[in-house]
């Protein structure tokens, strides 16, 4: 099973939020056609073409990320972490730091003489 | 081969929901546009007057106008909560990122031990020197 990255399926649903606006942009039209007064029957078949497509879109797309999450979803909450890298991590720079701290101090002592 | 895992119920009946919601929602944003068009058609006179008639079929077409914004909304409600949900439970992208950020830290935390003992290296042969500096003068 090919698996998309969270970064994907996210951006998947952003475009599916712009799609659905465009549903509801191309009905407006649609009707708007209708309004005039002489409605151009071309132009009122082009937009609820777009209307009818940009829902069919919506819908599959929404049906295939819910498809997605009835297959990886548990009912257990996720207890994974990278703390214990990330406090290592935390270590070295400490490690650094003292270092950094001793160096400076015999710089100081170098420098300037042992002070009486 | 397919492997399901179990899923608890209430996340079966969360999912069920998503399912139901979003049939709903596209099945009235269709329904009301229909009926939008329908209205749109010009009848013969009826009981009521044109006028009436007329003012019934405005009315009419606000509220089915106003129902498919309705619905149109609860979409994007309904993908709000999919994104919640896909951040919360999709385990994939979830231990992927854990992967990769513990990845980072531990290169980070490597180039730190590599620097400091390289460091310490070079230490060692100059302290040599600054010790023989120290014990030979009258500082000590």
């Amino acid at each position: 099973m090919a698996s998309s990255s969270a970064v994907e399926r996210l951006q998947a649903l952003e475009s599916i939020e712009k799609e659905i606006a465009a549903v509801l942009q191309n009905a407006g039209l649609a009707v708007q056609e209708l309004c005039k007064d002489k409605p151009n029957e071309r132009q009122l078949d082009r937009h609820t073409g777009q209307f009818l497509k940009s829902l069919q879109d919506v819908e599959s797309g929404l049906s295939q990320e819910i498809n997605y999450l009835t297959q990886v979803a548990t009912g257990q909450p996720h207890e994974g972490s990278s703390y214990s890298a990330q406090k290592e991590t935390q270590m070295a720079l400490h490690r650094v730091e003292h270092a950094k701290k001793r160096l400076a101090d015999l710089n100081t002592v170098c420098t300037q003489g042992p002070q009486q | 081969m397919s492997q399901q895992r179990g899923i608890t119920q209430s996340k079966e009946s969360l999912l069920k929901s998503y399912n139901k919601r979003l049939k709903d929602d596209v099945k009235s944003i269709l329904d009301n546009f229909t009926e939008i068009l329908k209205a749109a058609k010009v009848e013969e006179q009826n009981q009521v007057s044109t006028l009436t008639q007329s003012d019934q079929a405005r009315y009419e077409m606000h509220v089915r106008a106003a129902n498919i914004v309705r619905a149109g909304e609860s979409l994007m409600k309904l993908v709000s909560d999919l994104k919640t949900f896909l951040i919360l439970n999709d385990f994939p992208s979830v231990n992927e990122g854990i992967n990769q950020r513990t990845q980072q830290l531990k290169a980070i935390q490597a180039e730190c031990d590599t620097k400091l003992l390289a460091l310490r290296d070079d230490m060692a042969a100059d302290l040599y020197d600054l010790e023989e500096e120290y014990y030979s003068s009258r500082y000590k």
